[in-house]
């Protein structure tokens, strides 16, 4: 377990330090992620110790969520100025993307197969 | 010798560990409820304990800055937690040995177009600005949204509740908009849900089956890293 958290924070440093040397505005976590995958795919297995840490913390992974989204209750005014077209938008987004995803992946499997 | 009692709950409240405390309490609550009643897409663990902590702070009369002196720290901890994301996408990745074609047709098209259309819609309402931005962030797993919409130009925690409520809905309605538009295929079912629901999505998808949950999966991480990569980029 030691030596996954030392690897899953080594990797999370390594994509912020890979985020701020480049200037890239992307999130050091998600390139850390990248980085570590690509060392998986390098490697070919994964290492017990990277698969023990993530076995354990990954179902855990929701609770490292609330505080940020706590943070809600200082921008009510935002939500009640836009809380209309923001529902709007998530529901016919989600009736168009849903069907539209779906349709081109059954479309084009028809073709490959 | 007086007893205060107002003295002592000023000092637990205002101690940094209560913030942590009470996020720990409030998602243990979310997730008892959620497993209690048989985890229904709409029981969402996370947003039950938002719901919680938000309730006690009110009730308690803090803020969230209190709050979030404690609670950062669980914050910082979801940068190593995203890099252990790494380890299931690379085990889903063998399911993309067949239809990688198709899969990613789909998942650049029909997310580009799901976030377009939500987006647009947004500046036809004429939201606000930073509204709008956040809204790109809504096909991104709740994790990487808050990472993400920052950077776009967005809030962290509107991205949150909308990639949530996104979720939500996509596995309530998901199933029954891929029955009637005649999409049968596990494989497109679950990019479908990923695409469009992310976590939730996922979960409903494993319910459909171990393919449709792979692609879920699989839709669900690299649709993630796309948009962390591309967005702050082109915006």
């Amino acid at each position: 377990m030691l030596n996954g958290l030392i690897t899953l924070l080594s990797f999370f440093l390594a994509g912020e330090f890979t985020a701020a040397a480049l200037h890239l505005p992307v999130p050091g976590s998600v390139l850390g992620m990248l980085l570590l995958f690509i060392f998986l795919l390098w490697r070919g297995a994964i290492p017990t110790p990277v698969k023990t840490a993530s076995t354990g913390l990954l179902p855990y992974l929701p609770l490292f969520i609330v505080p940020a989204s706590v943070a809600i209750l200082n921008h009510l005014n935002l939500l009640s100025r836009d809380w209309l077209p923001i529902s709007l938008a998530v529901v016919i987004s989600l009736v168009v993307g849903i069907p539209l995803t779906g349709w081109l992946m059954q479309r084009m499997m028809g073709y490959t197969k | 010798m007086s007893i205060s009692l107002d003295s002592g709950l000023y000092q637990v409240t205002h101690n940094p560990l209560f913030g942590i405390l009470l996020t720990l309490l409030s998602f243990k609550a979310g997730l008892y409820i959620y497993q209690r009643y048989g985890r229904l897409p709409y029981l969402h663990p996370v947003l039950l304990s938002v719901l919680l902590v938000i309730a006690c702070l009110l009730g308690l009369g803090l803020s969230f800055d209190a709050y979030y002196k404690g609670a950062k720290a669980l914050h910082w901890c979801l940068g190593p937690v995203i890099v252990a994301l790494a380890v299931p996408l690379y085990e889903n990745l063998k399911t993309l040995r067949r239809h990688w074609l198709p899969f990613f047709t789909a998942l650049l098209l029909g997310g580009s177009g799901t976030i377009v259309c939500a987006v647009f819609i947004l500046w036809l309402c004429d939201a606000s600005l930073v509204s709008q931005n956040t809204m790109w962030s809504k096909s991104i797993t709740t994790a990487i949204a808050v990472e993400v919409a920052p950077k776009i130009g967005g809030i962290a925690a509107l991205a949150a509740a909308i990639v949530m409520v996104t979720g939500i809905l996509a596995a309530v309605t998901g199933p029954w908009l891929l029955k009637v538009t005649g999409i049968h295929h596990p494989a497109a079912q679950g990019t479908a849900l990923g695409v469009c629901g992310h976590a939730v999505g996922t979960a409903r998808a494993l319910e459909i089956g171990s393919e449709a949950g792979a692609f879920a999966a699989l839709s669900m991480g690299i649709m993630g890293i796309l948009c962390a990569l591309l967005l702050p980029l082109i915006l």
